[in-house]
């Protein structure tokens, strides 16, 4: 029923795991705050260890970029064409690429190599392409993209993607995902044609939740030289650009993420059901739509404001300051984003991954059998062993959650003035715990 | 503090593991018969809704229903199945689940989900 594709999901995890994750979240958040480093340690601008600058040249080199962009093109335009010409089923190709391989597997690859969006995103090769088949006169950006929006435009388009997959009607539709790409296509090429590559960099919601995941990448450019290095993923997290939207943007992502788990609970489900019981009249689909939009925006709602009143509850900062503080912490977000969106979407991106590709491979239903992809069966590594899954998803929550304490720390240490160091950071601790534990309390069934 | 550390993660990891080893070894059911389920949609209320089931890997389970309308029963599994609902009483649709996981059954037309079965390996 959710993300379209039918198909079981997850075993709730068991009660003991759930209970080990919080307590070991709980007890390292305290021994943290009570025992750790009392000096920034992490710097955006560390120079990490670099890596053979053939790497760099070989990554840079125009050949690469251009057979990696047409691959990835190429796919894409498969993908469509299999949306289009397929069978108009859940079984189609295009709702495995979009809602599978697409939204998960970003997060994976952006984790393991960098912001990947920026070279295979389909879009951009499009763009470049048409920029250069037209005269310069011609397709020269007249505007400069408006900085003052700035990840704003990417947070609507999440919500859009996250509404489509959670809330809309029926997210299996293949014409609602169908005119989805359409608008996101004419939005983002158009856009770029009057404001240039900058447009893609800051409006693409996928460019930048791809830039967003990758700031907990090992890899980096380095700073100074723009050669690639190897280096602490904490030295890396506190570069994400502090923008308008940036909390907006990732609390889109936590919200929305937790707001899949709960609404798949008993609880909201007969919350739901007595409610379209009350709305005589309308149609069922129609209203429990309109509640899941609510429930969605609700859940967004308390990410982004708990996340800044949590910022800006500390001592000694002037007003202005103050207001700047939640971009600030902003990166402290993205590895609860990224554990937590693993936890919940991990199996999904190993079996239904795998589905999609099989189904990929004969897309329009006449027999094709690619690669010899069509007859392979999907292995269900994950779902047969339960417990290994299970400990997984635990390990990724209390991981992400770990990991964004040591952040925000950190991050405190540097912001916060002498005297509030501890007091200041005690409110956004608080705060992550309880998203760890909310977490964990859906992982565990809700 | 490192040797407070390492204390602190060794009890921890003691417990995990012990946790985990519990958790692992529930006691292993002798195979159940059968999951059965009544089913009844009057009026386009549907009973139950929601519910909460337990089964195991390939056991049969079976969803009696009395409807007053035609619908589809949607299985939401790995095979996955749909069945036709008539107006009838006392239809039986049987099935079994491969893969372990969290199946919803739902009613197509009514948009009800009438049970998640969790089915363990």
């Amino acid at each position: 029923m959710a993300h379209g594709l039918g198909g079981s999901s997850d075993l709730p995890v068991p009660y003991a795991y759930a209970m080990v994750g919080a307590a070991w979240a709980l007890t390292f958040t305290f021994a943290l705050v009570a025992f750790a480093w009392r000096r920034p340690r992490f710097d955006p601008d560390a120079p990490g260890h670099p890596l053979p600058s053939a790497l760099t040249t070989v990554i840079d080199a125009r050949a690469t970029r251009w057979t990696v962009a047409g691959v990835a093109l190429a796919f894409a335009v498969w993908v469509v064409l299999a949306g289009i010409w397929g069978s108009q089923t859940q079984a189609n190709g295009l709702l495995g690429a979009f809602y599978v391989l697409l939204w998960v597997g970003l997060v994976a690859a952006s984790l393991a190599f960098g912001p990947v969006w920026r070279v295979i995103s389909p879009v951009r090769t499009v763009y470049l392409l048409l920029r250069r088949a037209t005269p310069r006169r011609l397709s020269r950006p007249r505007l400069s993209y408006p900085e003052s929006w700035g990840y704003r435009p990417a947070a609507v388009g999440l919500f859009t993607f996250v509404w489509l997959e959670l809330a809309s009607p029926n997210s299996a539709s293949l014409p609602c995902v169908k005119s989805w790409l359409l608008v996101y296509v004419v939005v983002l090429l158009g856009g770029a044609w009057w404001c240039g590559q900058r447009w893609l960099a800051r409006v693409d919601p996928f460019g930048v939740y791809s830039m967003a995941v990758s700031r907990l990448s090992p890899f980096r450019r380095s700073p100074t030289t723009g050669k690639i290095v190897i280096g602490n993923p904490f030295d890396h997290l506190p570069s994400l650009p502090v923008r308008p939207g940036v909390v907006a943007m990732l609390a889109v992502l936590l919200g929305s993420t937790a707001f899949d788990s709960y609404s798949s609970s008993p609880t909201w489900r007969n919350f739901a059901d007595r409610l379209s019981r009350l709305a005589h009249g309308v149609p069922a689909t129609l209203s429990s739509s309109i509640l899941r939009t609510i429930g969605l925006l609700v859940f967004i709602s308390v990410v982004a404001l708990t996340f800044s009143l949590a910022a800006r509850a500390t001592g000694g900062v002037d007003r202005g300051p103050r207001r700047a503080l939640p971009g600030q912490m902003a990166h402290s977000l993205i590895p609860i984003v990224v554990g937590y969106i693993f936890a919940h979407y991990l199996s999904y991106l190993v079996e239904r991954g795998q589905q999609a590709v099989i189904a990929l491979a004969d897309p329009f239903g006449r027999g094709w059998n690619l690669l010899g992809l069509a007859h392979m069966q999907v292995a269900y590594v994950l779902s047969t062993h339960p417990p290994v899954l299970a400990g997984i998803k635990v390990a990724c929550v209390v991981t992400g959650h770990i990991t964004a304490v040591i952040a925000a720390h950190d991050k405190a240490l540097r912001l916060l003035p002498a005297g509030y160091q501890l007091t200041g950071q005690l409110t956004m601790m608080l705060v992550m715990v309880g998203y760890t534990f909310t977490g964990l309390y859906l992982l565990f069934g809700g | 503090m490192t040797l407070r550390n390492t204390v602190f993660a060794a009890l921890v990891t003691a417990l995990m593991c012990g946790l985990v080893a519990c958790g692992g070894k529930s006691p292993s059911q002798p195979p159940a018969a059968g999951l059965d389920v009544n089913v009844t949609i009057a009026n386009g209320q549907v009973t139950p809704t929601n519910a909460t089931l337990q089964a195991k890997v390939k056991q049969q389970i079976t969803f009696h229903v009395t409807s007053d309308a035609p619908d589809e029963l949607h299985v939401h599994s790995v095979p996955d199945h749909k069945f036709q609902v008539a107006a009838a009483p006392n239809q039986a649709f049987q099935f079994s689940v491969d893969v372990p996981g969290n199946v919803e059954v739902e009613l197509h037309h009514l948009d009800r989900t009438v049970a998640t079965i969790q089915v363990q390996p």
